[in-house]
């Protein structure tokens, strides 16, 4: 399938007409019985399709609910009137309420909701957690091999201490983070 | 497969967007028209010069219209976004849209950066804080109609909406909001309208 690209505009309507007929024309795969393209897929308050002459016995055996039930369904008298719309639709409660709970964290000064964690701040502590983690799977090597003892982060410069004893020992080459405090 | 093939056709070849991409002809010497398209009348408003003020006239407030087209999203649901806006400090606006749920309200915060941004470069303001929103509107893009499948090989139409956003800045804080119409102003204007009746076609 070959399309001419054009930038004039005469030609763009003419492409688009071809190209509704092409849609038009690929699209048949609907079976005799539906409607013609672009009709409604389905009516509002009949059967989608009209039972064969073979079920017409089974239909008389049981009670015609089917049929009764239909005539039972709601549906809209009138249309809604733009200006009825607009009540329901620009009602207060539908509004967007103005939130109050918006702070500034005190840390690196970005908005924050109250009761949420600093969204700045989270991502950076995610970041080095990752690059953590990394180190960690380079030091176990594969799944499975977590040891049964504590882990200690530590970063240039940093010795393990007196406390650290049994623990594993992860380096990371990097100045210690000002939020990430030792022991 | 027919089916998969012809979805896969409708999906990528669009032919009004290949078209509305502008100059695709290798061949320099052809001028086409500029690469955005068509001004819009939000656009132009920004061009308009105002003659130099007397030296008697109170500072006239600069303005800053900004807008983006065919958003992908509907302009309806942009629309509560730009009624919680209006009238907001930009501060308070991207405060407010920060923590909003909405598609849109990402599409625009962004605008409004844009905006302040231009405010600060272009237009002369001296504090980015210093605007607020005077008017932000939105508008219906271009609709396209696509097919939705459905079982039993029914289909419906369905239409792909975009939208467009226009926001005016104005230097200066926000105007005080207007205190709610008591009974009591209702009440006054009433007996206003009645004593400012007169007798038609008498001397």
């Amino acid at each position: 399938l070959v399309l001419v690209l054009s930038p004039l505009p005469r030609l763009r309507g003419l492409l688009q007409h071809c190209w509704g007929r092409l849609e038009r024309s690929l699209l048949p795969g609907f079976s005799g019985s539906q409607s013609p393209p672009w009709g409604p897929a389905l009516a509002v308050q009949a059967p989608a399709f009209l039972p064969e002459p073979g079920s017409d016995l089974r239909e008389s055996n049981e009670a015609p609910s089917l049929f009764d039930s239909i005539l039972w369904m709601a549906a809209p008298k009138k249309r809604r009137t733009i200006e009825v719309n607009r009540c329901r639709r620009r009602h207060p409660s539908k509004l967007i309420k103005v939130k109050r709970n918006i702070d500034v964290c005190p840390e690196c000064g970005n908005l924050k909701l109250k009761h949420v964690l600093c969204g700045y701040c989270y991502a950076k502590v995610k970041a080095e957690t990752r690059l953590i983690r990394i180190e960690i799977g380079k030091k176990e090597g594969g799944p499975f091999n977590a040891p049964t003892v504590e882990t200690v982060v530590l970063y240039d410069g940093e010795k393990p201490s007196q406390k650290d004893e049994g623990k594993r020992i992860i380096e990371r080459a990097r100045k210690r983070p000002s939020w990430f405090v030792q022991n | 497969s027919g089916g998969s093939w012809v979805r896969g056709i409708l999906s990528w070849a669009q032919p009004e967007r290949w078209l509305a991409s502008g100059s695709l002809l290798p061949l320099s010497s052809i001028h086409t028209s500029t690469s955005l398209q068509k001004l819009g009348k939000w656009e132009k408003k920004n061009r308009i010069v105002y003659p130099p003020q007397l030296p008697g006239e109170p500072r006239r407030p600069a303005e800053i219209y900004h807008c983006r087209r065919e958003i992908k999203y509907s302009h309806e649901k942009m629309w509560y976004l730009a009624k919680l806006i209006k009238g907001m400090s930009i501060d308070q606006a991207l405060a407010q849209l920060e923590f909003n749920d909405k598609k849109g309200a990402k599409v625009i915060k962004e605008v409004l950066l844009e905006a302040q941004e231009m405010a600060v470069r272009n237009h002369n303001v001296e504090f980015k804080s210093n605007l607020h929103i005077a008017e932000s509107l939105t508008g219906r893009g271009r609709y396209v109609k696509r097919i939705r499948y459905h079982g039993k090989g029914m289909f419906g139409i369905m239409k792909i909406s975009r939208c467009h956003y226009f926001v005016k800045l104005v230097e200066g804080p926000p105007p005080p909001p207007e205190p709610p119409r008591t009974g009591f102003d209702q009440a006054k204007e009433y007996v206003q309208q009645l004593r400012s009746r007169t007798l038609v076609n008498t001397l």
